[in-house]
Formats: C-alpha cells, structure tokens, sequence
C-alpha cells in the first residue's frame, strides 16, 4: 500500500477558551486537489497552519509520507510542502527573480546563497507561471495577480509534491482569478503535485472537477467536516443552507462535447 | 556581463573605503604633502627609521590614521547592522539602535563618567556591557511562549530604549555639572576624536565578529525578510537565524557605540542610500552598505576637521550632511524603485 502524501489522524485545536477544530481525519493522495471550504473563521487557515508546522495541533497527528510531521524540522518540511500566502505584504522592491529564488532556501546553507542551479530552477517556475518576461522587474510594481503568480512560482521553486494555497484567488478581479487557477491546472497535470487550497469560492471546486482534475471538498462547519467527498456529491443547495445560510441554485452550463461546468448562483442570505 | 559587473562593484566597495582612509591622512590643520605622508606610511609599515620631523610621523601615523580606521569601522558596523535590522524587521524605518543598544551604551559611558568622574576605559566596557544587556533584555521582553514575533522584539527594543534614555536623564541630573555632564554630553554626541590603536584592537574583535556574521548570513536576511510564517515555510529555522542575526548586529553595534558615542543617522540612511544604488538584495546590500557606511563617517569626521577648527561632534555632522545629501539623492535616483 502506498502512503497518503498526508495523512491528518484525530486532529483538534482550540485557544484555551475557545475551539477550533476538533477530531478531524483525511488524507490527501498524490496529484489530487483538496479544497477546504467554509466561512469566515471557521479555521480553515488555522488548519493549514498546523500542517505547515506554523502551529501545534493540540491532539491528534499529521504524518506527512507516513512520518510524524513534530520530528520533522522546517527545512524539511520546506522540502515537502511549499505554501501560497493568502496575502503577501510587499515590504522591500525586491526583484521577481529574488523572490522566486527565495523558493530555494530549503536546499541552500544557512551560510550561502543560491547556486546556478538554483537559479536555473527557479527560471523554469518562473516559465510554468508565465512570468519569466518580468524577471528583473521589482515585484512591488506587479499587479495583484502577477504578483501571486510570483508566490505560486516561489512555491514551486521548493519542488515540493505538496503546495498549500490560502485563498490564492483573494483581491484578485476576474481575469486574474482564472488565471491563478489554469495555472493550478497546468501544474497538477504536468507535474502531479497535489494541491490543498482553502476557498471562499464553492465555484472552484467545479471548475477544478470540470477540467476533469480528481477533486474533494471538505466542508469546515461547527468544528468539524459537514461532509468530504467529490464536488457534484457535496456541494449542493441543502449543504450551502447549513454551511453559509445562503440560498442557492446550481446550475449547469455547457462547456463542450459532453463536458458541462456546474456552478452554484447565490440568491439570497437567510436571517 | 552580469559576472564581470558583479566583480566590478565589489571591487569597488573594497576600494573605496582604503581610498577614503588615505585621503584623510591629509585633511586637517597640519598641511602635509603627498610624498611626505606615502613616505611615511612606508618606513612606518616596514618599521625602517623615518627622516621626517616627528611631528608629521605622529600626525600621520598616530593621529590620523588610527582616527580614520576607527571612522571605516565604526560607520561600517553601524550601516551593516543597520540594513540587517531593516530586512529583518521588515522595516525600512529601522536603525541600528531598535533593539535599545544605543541606549543601553550611552547608560553604560553615563554611569562608568558619573562613577569614575570622566572618561576612562571603563566607560568603553560599561558602554559595551550595557548595550548588549539592553538588546538581551528586549528580547527577553519580546519572547512570548517559544517564539519571538517580529512585533514584539520591536516593543521589546522600545520599551528599553525609552527606560535607559530615562535612566541617561537621571545621571545627568545626578552628575557634577562642572566635569561629569559636559563629559557625558559630549560623549553621547559622538566623537572620533581620541581614536587610538589600543581602541582599534579592543573593540575591532567584535566588530570584525559582527561583521562576518552579518556578510556569512546576508542571503538569509532576504527569506527572514518575508515575515515570520513564510520564512519557516520556505525552510528558515527562526530561531536560529534570527538569533544570529541579532547577536551578529548587536556586537558589531554595541563595539562601534563604545569607543565613538552615539552616532545617529548612519544606520538609518545609509543602507536606503545603498537600496537606491545598487537594490534590495541582501546579498549585496549587505556589504555595499558596510563599504559605504565606512567612506562615510571617515568623510563626515574629514569635513569636521576642515570647517571648525574644534572639534564638532560627529552625531551633529552626520545628520547635518546626510541630510541633504540624502535628499539629493532621492531627487537624483527618483528614489531607484524605492
């Protein structure tokens, strides 16, 4: 049997006078796609930061190919699993090639700096991302999503089989968005990295299932999963009723020969 | 061409830093000549007898040049520790001093005048002691559970600034005002003026410590540079890294403080002269920033020497000229991408 590249046993966290998330178990295979969903606060981010190692689950375990993740240190875990900032404060115009080049801290000593080699792997995430032309550009003078697309090719620099993406598709307008996510596609086909990504966005999930990408949803509601299973079998009217209190349609649209895109239209909150 | 431009630059900082240290040898009252001083240099490097009235042997050898050592050392450990901070706090407002080691130092030279009634070599230790204790003490305030978030190492550095600047406040209140105030006064402006090659070697140890430190770890500051969580998931061990990037900054600091007084302003602007130059790279911001703190304070005490025939504390010049100077560089550069 092959290992799950994570495998989440049991897991709670809570603050001392308030619970996060309790008892939760999943696991996540290679070149699949894991979207966490649910509302704001619902510890969706909190539940990403403990597979980062960024936090300590209170009870229960992440192993991460079968190995506990608290014996691993941040190096390695680097190695493994490489993370998409919700959001990144620009702070320093560093240039994009900086940036991205950063991805290869994990394999770079303490006491050095990146290699030709090092270089040469972070051009060909720059070329997946399609933004190899801005290179030399400062980062700060990108666009919104330019500049995530700079984060998603940083991750990818890591080479890891695992990249944590928080909302990737936040403050980005419509274009953008589409853009973030036929990358995403373009990576899990080509290199068969799994993806767990947190979304504010049910439609993601279909668009992922639509282009024919294995897919699950996790629904995060009351400190635990309302259901985790394929899109078309999880989100639904009912499930978004209990998860959003949001009315809703779904509605299906074609997309080409025996290919259609389910989308869920929100209609109205209920009080 | 990126090679050769790459050797081209730190070529220069090398240079430039010994070719401001030469040109000092001949600024200040006692006119010398270009022979005279290469002249000097020579049978003193070789320790041959010298035929020069001894008078200029003193002023070359003993006076101006040490003086000047001292300036490249003291203006490179305050602008190198500078930038680390910057990238480190994310900050770009940061100085050498955010972490209270400036404060700390001039408690420790206050105390050791006020306890020894002037200016000995106890007040380099006290300063030195003190301006290490002042950074420990911050970041035993800013360590909350295991961790020592970036924000609270800042309030840390705060809060113990503003105590030992209280603390400074009191022991002038409390010194003699005829022999110890004008003392502290006057050291806490900054001065080169009593450089000696005794200083030299004593604080030269940790500021040539911090400051391999800091070049060994540069690269390292750019991924710190992303914020605590990226940092460790791109691989970064925070403690670790933070820790010597502090220890590093804070012995180079604490070192350059003890022997020249507070010396604001190069820590500050000097590496935002240097991110306009040549980028945000660590990797090169890191020694540009060094080799041009250097040029800079032996410059500042060069021009000190030509305009007053006293000696005007370097903390006023250095904020006088670098002013200016900074703000024609922000027109000049458009502010490079900054």
């Amino acid at each position: 049997m092959s290992m799950s590249l994570i495998q989440v046993i049991g897991a709670s966290f809570g603050y001392e006078a308030q619970e996060i998330f309790q008892n939760l178990h999943f696991q996540v295979e290679k070149g699949e796609i894991f979207c966490l969903l649910g509302p704001n606060g619902c510890g969706k981010t909190t539940l990403l930061d403990c597979i980062l190692g960024v936090r300590r689950l209170n009870s229960g375990k992440i192993l991460l190919d079968g190995q506990e993740l608290n014996s691993f240190r941040s190096g390695q875990i680097a190695r493994y699993i490489a993370y998409v900032p919700q959001s990144h404060e620009r702070t320093f115009p560093y240039t994009v090639m900086d940036i991205v080049k950063m991805g290869r801290a994990a394999y770079t000593g303490r006491f050095s700096a990146p290699s030709k080699l090092d270089k040469a792997i972070a051009r060909e995430a720059l070329e997946m991302v399609g933004l190899i032309h801005l290179r030399h550009r400062p980062y700060t003078q990108l666009s919104g999503g330019e500049a995530q697309l700079v984060m998603v090719a940083r991750a990818l620099a890591q080479k890891t089989p695992i990249i944590i993406m928080d909302e990737p598709t936040a403050h980005l307008d419509f274009k953008h968005e589409l853009e973030v996510l036929e990358t995403m596609v373009e990576l899990v086909n080509d290199s068969q990295i799994a993806i767990i990504m947190a979304t504010h966005f049910p439609n993601h999930a279909f668009y992922f299932e639509n282009k024919k990408l294995p897919t699950r949803v996790a629904l995060m509601h009351d400190h635990n999963f309302l259901e985790l299973g394929r899109p078309s079998e999880v989100i639904g009217e009912e499930n978004m009723k209990t998860l959003y209190r949001v009315n809703t349609r779904l509605i299906s649209c074609a997309t080409g020969e025996r290919n259609e895109l389910k989308q869920l239209v929100p209609i109205s909150t209920i009080s | 061409m990126g090679i050769t431009k790459k050797k081209i630059i730190y070529l220069l900082l090398i240079i430039a830093p010994l070719l401001c240290i030469f040109v000092s040898l001949f600024i200040g009252r006692y006119p010398l000549s270009i022979d005279e001083v290469i002249y000097i240099l020579w049978c003193k490097m070789l320790q041959l007898p010298c035929e020069v009235l001894d008078i200029k042997q003193t002023i070359v050898w003993d006076i101006r040049l040490p003086r000047a050592i001292l300036g490249a050392l003291v203006g490179g450990c305050l602008a190198i520790s500078g930038a680390a901070f910057q990238g480190l706090f994310r900050n770009p407002l940061v100085s050498s001093g955010i972490l209270g080691v400036s404060s700390g130092a001039g408690f420790g030279a206050a105390l050791a005048i006020v306890m020894f009634s002037a200016v000995s070599s106890a007040t380099y230790i006290f300063a030195f002691v003190f301006g290490t204790l002042a950074v420990l003490l911050s970041y035993l305030i800013g360590k909350v559970y295991d961790t020592t978030p970036t924000i609270m190492l800042v309030l840390g550095g705060v809060i113990v600034s503003s105590v030992f600047s209280a603390l400074i406040s009191l022991l002038k209140y409390v010194a003699d005002p005829y022999q110890q105030l004008p003392a502290i006064v006057f050291w806490l402006m900054g001065s080169l003026a009593t450089a000696r090659y005794s200083d030299i070697v004593a604080a030269g140890l940790p500021m040539m410590v911090g400051i391999a430190g800091l070049l060994a770890i540069r690269w390292r500051i750019n991924v710190l540079s992303m914020g605590d969580k990226e940092a460790h998931t791109l691989g970064v061990n925070l403690a670790v890294d933070k820790g010597l990037v502090i220890i590093s900054a804070t012995l180079a600091t604490a070192a350059a403080v003890s022997v020249s007084g507070i010396i604001g302003w190069v820590g500050l602007v000097i590496p935002h002269i240097c991110r306009m130059l040549v980028g945000n790279d660590n990797r090169v911001l890191i020694p540009a920033s060094l080799s041009m703190g250097a040029c800079f304070l032996i410059l500042v005490d060069d021009l000190g020497r030509v305009i007053t025939g006293s000696e005007m504390p370097l903390g006023i010049l250095t904020a006088l000229v670098g002013g200016p100077f900074f703000v024609w560089l922000l027109k000049k550069t458009k502010g490079g991408n900054w």
